[in-house]
């Protein structure tokens, strides 16, 4: 074992973005020399903001930070770096047509091409060879395979001697043979005396390779253990919580007939991995289908799927009776559908255009706003926006405004609203509350209650757990591109849904 | 089309930023002036007489305008889809080809003058077509595409014009299009082309095309935001093959106005010297009306007369042409630069 003593420490750390949302509440966290350190929590929980907080990208609102018992103020990434914190960003920031050796020298003195770089090499391959971590240093990194980019950024981080090292979902896009030799390399470097942190999702992970696991929800420290003391269950409790922050009251179920059907549907990402595998599914009228899982298990890919937008490897996909698998957006909406996408900004929108423009998007060729053979009928389009202004209670200075000058929950409010103005029989709500004020999100639920009420069919993707149990009557849980269970919510514990979260299926 | 749609409130501001903008340009350009040594009040004061001081020379101004209008349309229409398209100095060449060509014919007046004009855009339209499919199916960046076709265009034509189109009695020109095809002029004698006023109605259109029609909507929606687009239900392809063909389209015809509208010679030189460059001033002209099809007609305005002053400063002020374009170019970019900062700002977020 290496040396004892305190790396870091945080007292009574807060952050509050500039926009209000409160990141961090009073968080004291420490990681010690010689330690693996998990960091638990789900999306939004509050882990990236503390990690940047300790690597110098992010200043805190309030609390402290002492560096080896000294008390520190970091204003830059550099900071950090000079106090021995050096941070692997999930997606890593490697220059993609330099080589590996490039990389691991950007930014220091060392000029790649200069006298001194083949010692600068000998001394990284020295690094690399004693702690396993084989790099092809004169490789282009963008032939390199994700696992190995991977090690070029630990390198990268070692070569500055980085002494407490955070990786930000290092296994996320990993094999599990690439996530064993991690694992092992991490091990290593515990041993010379070096903290990590260690941000994951994934319970078994923590379980296995950790010395102490801090969870956080909701921006505060849920739970604090040692790993070997611990049980899946316990820490799916402290990850999810129990609190329920909106109480809404849903009528009981009763479904009518299957709206939405998915037969084991299968979605390739652009280098052809499978990220949506097998998947099958079927929303009833009247049901809320929730699909919860962490962010990055094939929700996104999923919901792509069924509106169209992304072609699928395998499968079928039918639609109150109709055949939509390989529609375009356009004939999943005639068909019935309503789709709310995941990002209002980029797919719902066209932020720049003004509001009433953006109210007939995929509906401009309608009869009903034209005038003559080939002109849009302003004046009727100005109507209808201001029917919906007026239905949905959206508040904006009216169908000329720009959209880009709205407030989120406005912006969301203005998608929703021409998504049901065609009166569909299924959503498709992709996070509809993401970013949106606790009113506004509100709204959002109880509308969906309505619908359901409506007997129209509901899937509800989320990554917020509070939402999918207030609203789904149904629930599945994806997990690494498997819908891994489907269960009734009735007396459901959040413990079991936070477990098949995790991966873990009993 | 009512007034009060195309002059908003914020049309009339953004003119403001520009009339503003140009007049930095004029101080730093005429402060340039001095340094080297030259009179900038002389320079200007000749600069404009050369273009507006006379009804004839006003006629060269807006006869230097109505093709610029033109290719500054194709440029524009092609930003609105996002796409930087820049063939329209290659489709000037080949629908000024094609209006000669149908000289050829003997037609009435009025017909024949029509005729030209759609062969003209259609030619222009076809030349952009290479552009539109190598991008559609291979993802070819049109600026590449389009740099080809330019030169595939010039070399081709010339070729056209000293084999086919040529006159057999003056070798350095093709043959001249007839009267009954020729834009007339319009009253007052000073010999004003109503290819401008035709180019002008034509700017409406494409206003009215971008503002006013479901494709045009859908045009702008995939130029702003692709994803949005498609998620709409809106194939972008269809839209950028609008973009592609109508700035053709339009190019083309400021082909046919620059042989049929503008005399002497209403022909091609055979070293297709007037017909050159209005592709490229296009840009210029698109980038200063920022990209609005009616503040585009303004724009071309106004670098037709820098255009026609220029000359009028070499004779009189005795600047040397080369210096007078300095200064063009320095008022244009004073022009340019706010949009230019605000894009360039825009990307950082």
């Amino acid at each position: 074992m290496g040396e004892e003593g305190e790396l870091i420490k945080t007292v009574n750390l807060t952050k509050v973005y500039p926009d209000g949302t409160v990141a961090l509440k009073g968080v004291d966290f420490d990681v010690q020399k010689g330690e693996i350190h998990g960091l638990l929590g789900e999306n939004g929980a509050g882990k990236t903001t503390l990690t940047k907080i300790l690597s110098g990208i992010l200043k805190p609102t309030a609390g402290e930070i002492h560096v080896r018992n000294e008390k520190v103020t970091m204003k830059r990434p550099q900071d950090g770096l000079a106090l021995g914190i050096g941070m692997v960003h999930q997606h890593f920031a490697l220059v993609r047509r330099f080589t590996a050796f490039e990389n691991i020298v950007l930014g220091t003195k060392v000029n790649p091409a200069g006298r001194k770089a083949d010692t600068t090499k000998k001394q990284i391959e020295d690094l690399s060879s004693r702690l396993g971590l084989k790099v092809p240093l004169d490789e282009l990194v963008e032939n390199l395979s994700l696992g190995v980019q991977q090690r070029v950024e630990i390198i990268k981080m070692l070569y500055r001697n980085v002494d407490l090292l955070i990786l930000d979902e290092p296994t996320s896009s990993l094999t599990p043979t690439e996530s064993d030799e991690l694992f092992k390399t991490l091990k290593k470097l515990k041993n010379e005396g070096r903290g990590i942190i260690f941000i994951t999702h994934k319970l078994r992970e923590v379980m296995e390779n950790c010395d102490r696991i801090t969870v956080l929800r909701q921006g505060q420290v849920s739970g604090r253990t040692d790993a070997g003391q611990v049980d899946p269950r316990t820490l799916a409790r402290m990850m999810v919580g129990r609190d329920v922050v909106l109480e809404l009251s849903r009528p009981p179920f009763s479904p009518g007939d299957v709206i939405l059907a998915v037969r084991e549907l299968t979605v390739l990402n652009n280098s052809g991995e499978e990220v949506v595998e097998q998947v099958s599914l079927s929303v009833r009228r009247g049901e809320i289908f929730g699909i919860a899982g962490v962010e990055g298990n094939g929700q996104t890919e999923l919901a792509e799927a069924i509106s169209g937008v992304k072609p699928l490897a395998k499968g079928q996909i039918s639609l109150a009776g109709n055949d939509i698998s390989h529609a375009s957006p356009n004939l999943v909406r005639r068909s019935g559908a309503a789709l709310i996408p995941e990002d209002r900004r980029f797919m719902g929108l066209v932020t720049e255009m003004t509001v009433a423009e953006n109210t007939i998007l995929g509906k401009q060729r309608e009869k009903q706003f034209r005038s003559g053979y080939f002109t849009i009928a302003w004046k009727k389009v100005n109507n209808f926006t201001n029917s919906l202004i007026a239905r949905f209670g959206i508040v904006t200075q009216g169908p000329k405004s720009v959209v880009k000058s709205m407030s989120g929950g406005n912006q969301q409010k203005l998608v929703v609203s021409r998504e049901l103005s065609s009166e569909p029989d299924f959503i498709l709500a992709s996070q509809p509350t993401r970013g949106l004020d606790v009113a506004s999100t509100e709204y959002m639920r109880k509308l969906l209650l309505q619908l359901r009420g409506a007997n129209k069919g509901v899937l509800l993707i989320s990554s917020d757990l509070d939402e999918i149990f207030q609203l789904a009557d149904t629930i599945g849980v994806m997990y690494e591109g498997k819908l891994i269970d489907v269960v009734s919510s009735e007396g459901l514990t959040r413990d079991k849904i936070g477990l098949l979260m995790g991966g873990v299926k009993e | 089309m009512r007034l009060s749609r195309v002059f908003t409130p914020a049309f009339l501001s953004s003119l403001t930023e520009s009339v503003f903008a140009g007049a930095v340009g004029f101080v730093v350009g005429g402060l340039v002036l001095w340094v080297l040594g030259y009179n900038p009040l002389s320079t200007f004061y000749y600069l404009l007489q050369g273009s507006v001081g006379s009804p004839t020379n006003f006629s060269v101004t807006l006869n230097n305008a109505a093709p610029l209008i033109l290719t500054a349309i194709c440029f524009a229409i092609g930003l609105r889809a996002g796409l930087f398209n820049i063939g329209a100095e290659g489709q000037v060449y080949v629908g000024a080809a094609a209006a000669v060509a149908v000289a050829f014919f003997s037609l009435p007046v009025g017909l024949h003058l029509a005729l030209s004009i759609i062969v003209a855009g259609a030619a222009g339209a076809l030349w952009s077509l290479p552009a539109f499919l190598l991008k559609a199916s291979r993802g070819v960046n049109e600026v590449i595409s389009t740099i080809m076709l330019n030169w595939l265009g010039f070399y081709s034509i010339l070729w056209v014009s000293l084999n086919w189109l040529v006159d057999p009695n003056r070798s350095e020109k093709t043959i001249s299009v007839p009267a009954t095809m020729r834009f007339p002029d319009l009253l007052g004698g000073a010999g004003i082309s109503s290819a401008i006023l035709f180019s002008v109605l034509i700017a409406f259109g494409y206003y009215g095309y971008l503002w006013l029609t479901p494709s045009g909507y859908e045009l702008r929606a995939v130029g702003l935001n692709p994803d949005a687009a498609r998620f709409g239900g809106i194939a972008p392809k269809k839209a950028l093959l609008s973009a592609f063909a109508l700035g053709g389209f339009a190019s083309g015809i400021a082909g046919a106005i620059q042989v049929a509208g503008r005399g002497p010679p209403y022909a091609i030189y055979t070293t297709l010297g007037n017909v050159q460059n209005f592709g490229f001033n296009g840009i210029g002209v698109s980038l200063i009306g920022k990209n609005h099809p009616v503040a585009i007609i303004l724009a071309g305005i106004f670098f037709g007369a820098l255009q026609a002053g220029a000359t009028n400063v070499q004779l009189y002020a005795r600047v040397p042409y080369e210096i007078v374009q300095v200064i063009e170019g320095i008022i244009v970019v004073a022009i340019a630069a706010p949009d230019i900062l605000k894009k360039i700002r825009g990307l950082g977020k």
